[in-house]
């Protein structure tokens, strides 16, 4: 059984290739594949977490084989399963097949369905390999890929513009936040002298890690999650990743990869908890996070986009949990939040294939053409606004507990973003569902979605209802999913139910509010919008992040070219070629010296020899008798001189 | 008869052939000349053995040599000068001035 | 003759007898390019296979006297460091010929040139004499001149004689150095393997000039800021083939000298330069990502990206570490596979657009799926995606790096960042968005250039997955080297 459990991904990547290779062979042009795989790898994740519950598998389980080695350090390939991993694994599994089951209908007929399954199964792949991992070097490798998947299925649709666009943001956000887990990672590596996860665990627990270095690691790490899980300031992206098509969003952007953040932090938890500095800074990011997340909901017009923001909220939330030291309730959320919003970004899908769009103002009146939708919607609606019984009310009570046990000002920003939350949705769910049809050309045409579509959004309104419930009976999942290290500070004493009557209440206040406001008196808003203009202003402009990054990266660009002009007209044209030139112009000046020194020297005393020899030719006259004449001249001066000594 | 008119007569021939070599314009001349010339070395040589050693015969043999070698000089100068001249058509030496510089 | 020496011959041969055939029949030359270059590289393929990855010292050492009056030797050998060069030089070759089929002028001459500068490469990375390095050093430069010269683009006179000059002013530096290590040898010596021996036993400042007339060299080669400007120059003129091997060879030989020499034999030198090397990679990482983002033109741009690659590999070196130097020798053969497949991708649709204009593209993925898809793969394997193999060394050398050097390494990573958003936008911009009709009868990626790309595409997947087939190699060498210095 968990001997096994290294399949679930290799086989996820296997199909990735299969569908590509030979998909259009296939059933369905490959989406069996991989619709199979994914109910295997759920059945085998659900059959893992019956038997932890039971006991009846020893946990933690590892095994590993060695990758490569450098330099005296191995590199392993491997598993680790825990609690934490199980239910991960359950939440990934679980969604990914549904929206597998889904996407056969919602993309029926694109011209790229064969690739969009394939990416499909890679991200899962990866997204297991992120969860299953027992190193942290093949955690990072499979964060990326999963990135790369986002990337790929935000752009799926890449003719358009605001698509490709899109994708380009996600990735470098994100790899931006890459950088500081990179560090980070290094970090901890020369920190623990490993990237096991179990060893890291072990040394943490001992206190053999110091303090700073965890901090650092960990704050540096959390960069990563940051990016990933849409944390401020990097969440920028995730609204606009909505690009992508529906099912995408409540794979990859709801349910499993911006959840990733979270786990990573869960999964290194014991390094965390060493650090008081980096607790607080998750918990406050979280928090910070959260609320401006929800506000920024408030504002939205298009269906997905709210969805969105709820969603970077919520992550906000998890965040906040495990930064408190609610390492369960943080995990519990995860968990919880993954059905309820992947089933909300599901229905929004169903609405936005019936309509053809995504923007609020153009719905309305969909309840009676979209029955199930609606209901669907609705339960996750109530799941997500903390409303009892459904699973939201278990987990986000948990949260705000837990921050209230830390610090009470966390605890009261908390709420304030679980009461704007239950505004929104109340807000996005009358807008959408309710009141008269705003275009009736796109109401007559509306209709419910085929049971493929519909079948996952019922199943997945079952477990938003019931998995709250369910799991906190006999504490099953916090005895599944625990943090037995100690916290660096301590906790007040808090009372539970309290703290579960107040969320709720506020909750149920908060929402009826959305309600009657948009269903009786939509004129309200629409006069809040023109009083607090500068407000509404700020929230459209998303608090002028987007500016912010924008800037940064005007910034970059004239920085390249600042840097490529330099290397171009001063480093090229001046400093190499400048040596050329200077040699050229040292060489005509040798060439004039060569002209009119050297070789006019050399030439004058050619000309003298030349001369000389002139002068010299006049005796010879080439008559012999002159030379003669000579001889006998010259006998005669001898012969003088001769006889005269 | 002393050895005195002898080399006198020696040292006129070989002044007069000198003169000859020097001026004629006729290398046929120059030819002749430079045979007097000859001659008159061939008298200092008999009269100097005559009149210094008499037991021997070097000078008289010297005297001989030169006339041979004369003969033959002459029989190369005219080749020569008919070779010069089917190349120049001239006798006249201040003709034969190729080696001018 | 040795496995060595026959590799090295293998190419002369088959230039000398394409000079022996006449100019007109150009299918006879092209053939025997391809054969003789696809014998290099199973000859290559032998001795990767028959190289012994636990011995640490030099493999299939062979050793002639050459000119004995001056203690010169023909002397030849592979160890962990220099093996997997030598079987990418092979391959990397091959391709490229079989690429520069589409050569259409002087065929013969092209190809002659091409085998020559083979047998310059792989000379390079097996001598073990210090002379005849140099030799072989040289051997690279002529036919790269002509290659560049010859069939490159509108500049291409300028490029070439740039690249030739400046890389002989760096050539003629590192044979002062080699002369100097020569003469303060006891008995003289090139051996290099001798004067490592000896080379730490000279005076400290010795040392330094020593290091820095061979690092002189061997920078412009790399090439390291600020020697860099000759590449993009010479990357955009020259033909695709030889982008190719420009940037998949001969910048590792800059890499591999010093690592292979100037480290082991200069160790104080080393721990003086080191504070500049880190500062050069560091330059070399940003500045290079930085000028790459501002490129309009592809090949400027993956030229450009060619010198923050290096700066990675510079970057491990400075470790001093198993690690780093892991990481710099797997950076520099990824690299080769990487950087090689982009320059013929990039070539590939130059053939057929006759622009390489960023700007002038558009949608290209909706009509040349298939060529798509290799330069997404290559280009995410290039800015250091995991599963493919640009990640394993870029990781390994900041890893490595980054016990030394934390401050500079986390200023480093900027590169990647922005590695990733040039990459990206230019996918963006050339094979995203709504489709340019311009194109419209542009064909897919065809036959021939399928069979020049897939090895590397393939390649660069199987050592992201399984990088143990390359670093099994690399790392006993290293650690025994690394030992060494320590």
């Amino acid at each position: 059984m968990l001997e096994y459990v290294y399949i679930l991904p290799l086989l996820s990547f296997a199909v990735a290739g299969l569908i590509l290779a030979f998909g259009r062979w296939l059933p369905l042009k490959g989406a069996s594949a991989g619709i199979l795989v994914a109910a295997w790898g759920f059945s085998q994740g659900l059959m893992l977490f019956v038997k932890a519950i039971q006991g009846t598998i020893t946990l933690p389980y590892e095994m590993s084989i060695p990758w490569f080695s450098f330099g005296g350090n191995q590199a392993t390939l491997g598993v680790y399963v825990d609690g934490l991993t199980i239910a991960m694994l359950i939440v990934v599994t679980a969604v990914s097949l549904l929206v597998q089951i889904y996407s056969t209908g919602y993309m029926h007929g694109d011209p790229r369905f064969k690739r969009f399954y394939c990416y499909l199964s890679l991200f899962t792949a990866s997204m297991l390999g992120v969860t299953l991992t027992n190193n942290m070097m093949v955690f990072f490798m499979c964060w990326e890929l999963v990135g790369v998947c986002s990337y790929l299925l935000i752009g799926f649709w890449f003719e358009k513009q605001s698509a490709a666009y899109a994708g380009k943001k996600a990735f470098i956000t994100t790899k931006l936040g890459d950088l500081g887990f990179l560090v980070g990672l290094m970090v901890l590596f020369y920190a623990t002298g490993t990237f096991e996860i179990s060893k890291i665990q072990e040394l943490a627990h001992a206190g053999m890690i110091p303090a700073a270095a965890a901090g650092a690691a960990g704050i540096l790490m959390f960069l990563g999650a940051a990016g990933k899980s849409a944390q401020f300031p990097l969440f920028i992206w995730l609204p606009d990743a909505m690009e992508g098509p529906s099912p995408v969003s409540a794979l990859i952007h709801a349910a499993t990869m911006v959840a990733a953040g979270v786990y990573m932090v869960a999964r290194l938890y014991a390094v965390y908890a060493l650090s008081p500095i980096a607790m607080d800074t998750v918990a406050w990011t979280g928090a910070i996070t959260a609320f401006m997340a929800a506000s920024l909901a408030l504002t939205c017009f298009d269906l997905k986009r709210v969805l969105a923001f709820s969603t970077v909220s919520q992550l906000g939330y998890m965040m906040m949990a495990l930064g408190v030291g609610g390492f369960t309730a943080g995990m519990f959320h995860l968990t919880t939040h993954a059905y309820f919003k992947a089933l909300l970004f599901l229905a929004a899908g169903s609405v936005i294939h019936a309509v053809h769009t995504n923007d609020m103002r153009e719905m309305g009146g969909l309840r009676h053409k979209m029955p199930i939708t609606y209901i669907t919607f609705l339960l996750g609606t109530l799941a997500l606004c903390g409303i009892p019984p459904f699973a939201g009310y278990f987990s986000k009570d948990e949260v705000l507990a837990a921050a209230l046990a830390r610090n009470p000002v966390l605890f009261a920003i908390g709420a304030m973003a679980a009461a704007m939350t239950a505004f929104y949705m109340a807000r996005a769910l009358v807008m959408t569902f309710h009141g008269k049809p705003k275009d009736a050309h796109k109401h007559d045409h509306a209709h419910e979605s085929p049971a493929v579509m519909t079948g996952p959004l019922i199943l997945l309104g079952a477990v938003s209802v019931v998995s709250g419930f369910v799991l906190t009976r006999h504490e099953m999942f916090e005895h599944l999913v625990n943090f037995e290290g100690a916290l660096p500070f301590e906790l007040h004493h808090v009372n539970h139910s309290a703290v579960a009557l107040f969320s709720s209440i506020v909750a149920a206040l908060s929402m009826s509010l959305g309600v009657w406001l948009y269903k009786a008196r939509p004129d309200i808003p629409a006069a809040c919008r023109e009083t607090f203009s500068p407000i509404v202003n700020m929230l459209e402009k998303r608090y002028w992040l987007d500016a912010f990054f924008l800037k940064l990266v005007d910034i970059g660009d004239s920085l390249s070219r600042f840097m490529f002009s330099f290397d171009f007209n001063f480093l090229d044209q001046i400093a190499i070629d400048g040596w050329a030139w200077l040699t050229l112009k040292l060489s005509k000046i040798q060439g004039w010296l060569d002209d009119h020194v050297v070789d006019a020297a050399l030439n004058a005393t050619g000309t003298i020899t030349m001369s000389a020899g002139r002068m010299a030719r006049l005796a010879q006259t080439g008559l012999v008798q002159n030379y003669l004449l000579f001889v006998a001249i010259a006998v005669s001066i001898f012969a003088a001189i001769a006889f005269a000594g | 008869m002393t050895l005195s008119y002898y080399l006198a007569l020696s040292g006129l021939l070989f002044t007069i052939g000198l003169f000859g070599v020097l001026t004629r314009r006729n290398v046929i001349g120059i030819l002749m000349s430079i045979e007097l010339m000859l001659n008159a070395a061939n008298i200092n040589f008999v009269a100097f053995n005559r009149f210094l050693y008499p037991g021997q015969y070097a000078g008289q043999l010297n005297a001989i040599f030169i006339i041979t070698l004369a003969a033959a000089e002459v029989v190369v100068g005219l080749a020569l000068v008919m070779a010069i001249y089917k190349n120049i058509k001239s006798v006249y030496v201040e003709d034969y001035n190729i080696l001018k510089g | 003759m040795s496995l060595l020496s026959l590799i090295v011959v293998t190419p002369l041969i088959g230039a000398l007898l394409i000079l022996a055939i006449p100019g007109t029949r150009t299918k006879l030359i092209q053939g025997v390019a391809l054969v003789f270059s696809a014998l290099t590289l199973l000859l290559t393929g032998y001795l990767y296979a028959a190289f012994d990855k636990t011995v640490v010292l030099m493999q299939f050492v062979e050793k002639l006297s050459w000119i004995p009056a001056f203690n010169i030797n023909y002397c030849v050998g592979v160890d962990g460091l220099s093996v997997a060069l030598v079987t990418l030089t092979g391959l990397l070759t091959m391709l490229a010929i079989i690429y520069s089929f589409n050569i259409t002028v002087r065929i013969k001459e092209f190809f002659f040139w091409f085998l020559l500068l083979e047998v310059g490469m792989l000379g390079v990375f097996v001598a073990l004499d210090f002379f005849l390095f140099y030799v072989f050093w040289e051997l690279t430069l002529v036919p790269m001149y002509f290659l560049i010269g010859v069939w490159g683009g509108p500049k291409k006179e300028y490029a070439a004689i740039k690249f030739f000059l400046f890389t002989l002013f760096g050539s003629l530096l590192m044979l002062l150095g080699i002369l100097a290590l020569y003469f303060n040898s006891m008995p003289h010596t090139f051996d290099m393997m001798e004067l490592i021996k000896q080379g730490s036993l000279l005076p400290r400042a010795m040392q330094i000039w020593i290091f820095l007339a061979l690092y002189v060299g061997f920078a412009i080669k790399i090439p390291a800021f600020p020697f860099h400007t000759w590449l993009p120059l010479a990357h955009v003129e020259a033909p695709t083939g030889v982008s190719v091997i420009l940037a998949g060879v001969m910048l590792k030989m800059g890499t591999y000298g010093i690592m292979r020499f100037s480290f082991p034999a200069l160790p104080e030198a080393t721990k003086w330069f080191m504070p500049f090397l880190i500062v050069i990679a560091i330059i070399n990482i940003v500045y290079g990502a930085f000028c790459a983002m501002a490129q309009k033109d592809l090949k400027k741009m993956v030229a450009y990206s060619s010198v923050n690659h290096m700066g990675y590999c510079m970057l491990g070196m400075t470790a001093m570490s198993g690690i780093g130097w892991n990481g710099a020798v797997l950076q520099m053969i990824t690299h080769g596979l990487i950087t090689g497949s982009l320059f013929f991708l990039v070539g590939v649709i130059y053939d057929r657009a006759h622009t390489r204009d960023i700007d002038a593209f558009g949608g290209l993925a909706a009509k040349f799926p298939v060529y798509a898809g290799l330069m997404i793969i290559q280009v995410m394997a290039s800015l250091g995606l995991p599963g493919l193999a640009g990640f394993v060394g870029e990781f390994l050398c900041f890893l490595g790096a980054f016990n030394v050097w934390p401050y500079y390494v986390a200023v480093g990573t900027i590169g990647i960042l922005v590695t990733a958003a040039f990459f990206l936008r230019m996918i963006e911009k050339v094979f995203l968005g709504p489709f340019n009709e311009k194109w419209a009868a542009l064909k897919d990626i065809g036959f021939r250039e399928m069979v020049a790309i897939v090895p590397l595409v393939l390649l660069t997947v199987i050592i992201g997955v399984w990088p143990k087939f390359c670093l099994d190699l690399i790392d006993p060498t290293i650690t025994y080297l690394v030992g060494m210095i320590k």
